[in-house]
């Protein structure tokens, strides 16, 4: 009698145990029919849409460039090159593109790419009612601005398209960075005819039509979204992979061990304080190279309260153990912030960092402290603030972390984890104290980070960040044609946004992976593009 | 801990037999359990867990989220942390010990909710039988069919984020087994002669179900609240798992697990030394639950 009993204890420890890992049995590499190159990439989070009107992350953005192709496309190192545009012409000013499309390029159900698909993308990213999240990021477009708040009509836009294969763009300032948006899901194409006649509804895989290497099969919502090679995508012939499946990867952990074991060939991310553990462990497989990404903290400013204080944003800002955070915590592979446009960026220069981040932590603190009791807060009437994170382990490392450091100069901060999906949501409605949000560039421009904290950004302005001089600035900047005079303008604007501590940087992001050694033409780059059709797997062949 | 949930009812319960009879019920029972040794073993094991979590955390050198900026990730026996410390260097004890705390007031917490809401519900229901009886059960079946993360997710949103949310929400679903289990002893108890006595002399109902129902109920249900104090633990690992328990820098046996789960092959005294101590916590419940099954109903051996 007692062995049955022994057994049920036996059971639940084991359960108590399993469910602490919470892995699922881990299943086997999927089916690849006889003869073709399939590849099953780890993906950071599951996509919100696959239309790119909708999406904002990079989750998506990988599987959409593999399907849809731009004007420009990234290469394998990550820069623009020639997409569905073969050549293209700058107006003296700056202020007028004109690209001109190849004429072989058909959507994947048979009917051609024309310049009015461009159009019609444009329009429908700009129009008020479709509420486009990322529309802000082409106001360089003419009247943009206007027509995605309503005050003109669609056919205002700066957009034109004189014949079937040339499409005209209008310009509010010159753009130098125009290439690298041409590549970005806001100025994709999408088919006309398609979502004239589905609507929203296009972007499912019943009705998904792309004009690019890979056209959508499948998407088993938690499980993977499949693609198959594009057999009417223009160059066809010179990609390798035949299919892909992209699987949502959360638990990085998990991911790790299903990369180690074959069913991935690659993830696109890891634990930081694990690298060295992978190194050992998977020699070959782990790839960190510099990225244009940059952690930070954003205040709510809409609500009135302590955190509309300078004084006490600098105080948070000052006590923060950066060199703790990615010395220690994350073992030397990213970098501590001070300031917001990341390292490496093209054309700039970052401003010289404030002096009190020279200070040792211990001066930092203590100044803190007289900046709270200036504020108005002492140990007897303590800061309280709520730190909204999402829910990943490198926040969970993190922000206790921040927590600590802020106890230390007597702030009660108490943190709130959230799904992520959930915190961007938060951080939109400004339903939060401080959140922890993080930017990662669309282009290869400072300009991409600058602009977030100015006025007329709206949504993704998180700290409601309003300085008419800023603002200032970065027109001048925008209609400077000089390149050294307008990275001048941008790095005094963010000298300024950093000394008013609109936002609090505390991370450098490096761009993580594992990748099997056995795919090739794997390049490592600062925006972390790595475009599945110039991807191959050793010893296969195929001409590129 | 667990002496505390049913002592004052057995001593009740015992109290009033020992007007009739000399040796009561209660004290064969008592008696049997003490010869159970695997069950006293886990009674010490307890009372020792529940000593060191409550005077534990004032003792250790370090409290659970003091961050020590030199020592991260150390192992067991250096550098004063006794059993090493976590990725954010942390001592291993202090958050062992204040986890232990957190989740046996949990467990205990939430039980007894469980408890004052089953048995009551239960018992009337049991009790009074016909159409209440249906009514109340059927209401039963249809909180159980309420996915469980669900209804966290469903509190959480109309009441926010809170500590006191997690007791409640686990005791509000922990109560309906109780309240089943119940309701079908009380069914067949009111059938007894003693309990026609009883109505026979004029008591009212309400004190035929607390004077007389109710102290007969407490053998299976003491055995049950030893089954549900584990299960509500492992519940709460479950919730802190999903970001819906208890929120950094605090910490509970189940957060502790699944952290260290994941730096199992870099730290692996993260994950051992809190399963050990789960393991064991829960083993001792299991043990004790057997050990008082046995002893209050012989005929189930």
């Amino acid at each position: 009698m007692i062995v049955p009993r022994l057994i049920a204890v036996a059971a639940i420890a084991a359960g108590a145990l399993g469910l602490a890992g919470c892995h699922k049995p881990a299943p086997t590499r999927q089916p690849c029919p006889q003869g073709k190159v399939c590849m099953e990439f780890g993906n950071v989070g599951e996509p919100v849409s696959l239309s790119p009107l909708k999406i904002t992350g990079t989750q998506e953005d990988r599987i959409v460039s593999d399907m849809i192709m731009g004007l420009t496309q990234s290469d394998p190192e990550g820069k623009p090159v020639p997409g569905v545009a073969t050549h293209w012409e700058t107006s003296p000013d700056g202020k007028t593109w004109t690209f001109h499309l190849r004429h072989d390029v058909v959507w994947s159900d048979g009917v051609p790419l024309t310049s009015e698909d461009f159009v019609y993308a444009l329009r429908r990213l700009m129009d008020p009612t479709e509420a486009a999240e990322y529309a802000s990021l082409l106001y360089v477009i003419k009247n943009a601005e206007a027509v995605n708040s309503g005050k003109l009509p669609a056919t205002a836009l700066g957009i034109a398209a004189p014949d079937p294969y040339t499409v005209v763009y209008t310009l509010e300032h010159p753009a130098p960075y125009l290439l690298e948006l041409a590549k970005h899901q806001t100025m994709l194409p999408v088919p006309k005819h398609v979502v004239e006649k589905w609507g929203d509804a296009w972007s499912t895989p019943e009705h998904y039509v792309s004009d690019g290497p890979y056209k959508l099969v499948s998407w088993k919502l938690g499980d993977h979204i499949h693609l198959v090679k594009n057999p009417l995508f223009y160059e066809a012939d010179k990609v390798c992979v035949d299919e892909v499946n992209y699987y949502p990867t959360t638990d990085t952990v998990a991911a790790e061990k299903r990369v180690r074991s074959g069913e991935l060939d690659e993830n696109d991310t890891f634990e930081a304080n694990r690298a060295d553990f992978l190194r050992k462990q998977m020699p070959g497989y782990v790839h960190s190279h510099t990225y244009l990404g940059t952690d930070y903290f954003v205040f709510n400013q809409r609500d009135p309260g302590p955190l509309r204080d300078r004084r006490v944003r600098l105080a948070l800002a000052m006590s923060i153990d950066r060199d703790f955070i990615t010395g220690k915590l994350d073992h030397g592979i990213v970098h501590p912030a001070y300031t917001f446009v990341p390292p490496g960026m093209a054309n700039y220069i970052p401003p010289p960092v404030q002096l009190w981040t020279t200070w040792p932590l211990a001066r930092r603190q203590a100044a803190a402290r007289v900046l709270l009791a200036q504020a108005g807060f002492g140990p007897n009437h303590p800061l309280h603030i709520e730190l909204k994170h999402p829910t990943s382990s490198a926040a969970l490392i993190i922000m206790p972390s921040v927590q600590a450091d802020w106890r230390g100069v007597g702030v009660v901060a108490t943190l709130a984890q959230d799904d992520a999906q959930i915190l961007f949501q938060d951080e939109n409605y400004r339903n939060f104290q401080v959140a922890w949000a993080s930017w990662i560039a669309d282009y290869n421009d400072a300009m991409d980070y600058l602009y977030l904290m100015k006025s007329s950004t709206g949504a993704q302005n998180y700290s409601d960040y309003n300085n008419p001089a800023y603002d200032k600035l970065l027109d001048a900047a925008d209609n400077e044609p000089d390149a050294g005079k307008r990275a001048q303008d941008m790095r005094q604007a963010e000298q300024m946004m950093l000394a008013d501590q609109a936002i609090t940087p505390f991370i450098f992001r490096t761009s993580l992976s594992l990748v099997n050694p056995n795919i090739t033409h794997w390049v490592d780059n600062i925006v972390d593009q790595h475009r599945t059709r110039y991807l191959c797997r050793k010893g296969v062949n195929v001409q590129h | 801990m667990t002496g505390a949930v049913f002592a004052p009812g057995s001593r009740k319960a015992a109290a009033l037999m020992e007007t009739a009879r000399g040796r009561s019920l209660w004290d064969d029972a008592l008696r049997r359990l003490s010869r159970n040794k695997a069950a006293i073993a886990s009674l010490i094991l307890l009372g020792f867990m529940v000593v060191a979590a409550i005077i534990g955390p004032h003792l250790t050198h370090f409290t659970y989220d003091h961050i020590d900026k030199v020592d991260v990730w150390t192992p067991p026996l250096t550098a004063h942390h006794l059993l090493g410390t976590d990725s954010l260097g942390r001592d291993l004890l202090a958050r062992l010990l204040a986890g232990l705390g957190v989740s046996l007031e949990i467990g205990v917490v939430a039980t007894i909710v469980s408890l004052v809401i089953g048995i009551s519900w239960g018992a009337v229901a049991g009790y009074f039988g016909g159409w209440l009886d249906e009514v109340m059960m059927r209401f039963v079946d249809i909180l159980y069919s309420l996915p469980f993360t669900f209804f966290v997710i469903l509190l959480m949103v109309t009441f926010g984020r809170n500590f006191i949310l997690m007791f409640v929400a686990i005791g509000f679903v922990q109560w309906l087994t109780m309240a089943r289990i119940v309701r079908g002893q009380t069914v067949s108890l009111k059938q007894r002669e003693f309990i026609e006595a009883a109505r026979a002399v004029g008591l009212s109902g309400r004190a035929i179900i607390f004077r007389h129902i109710v102290p007969n109920l407490l053998g299976p249900v003491v055995i049950y609240v030893t089954l549900t104090i584990p299960d509500v633990i492992l519940t709460e690992s479950v919730l802190s798992f999903l970001g819906m328990g208890v929120q950094e820098p605090l910490t509970s046996l189940g957060t502790l697990i699944s952290n260290g789960a994941q730096e199992m092959e870099l730290a692996p005294w993260l994950l051992i030394f809190p399963s050990i101590v789960m393991v064991a916590t829960l083993m001792a419940f299991n043990f004790i639950g057997d050990g008082l099954r046995d002893a209050i109903d012989p005929k189930e051996r």
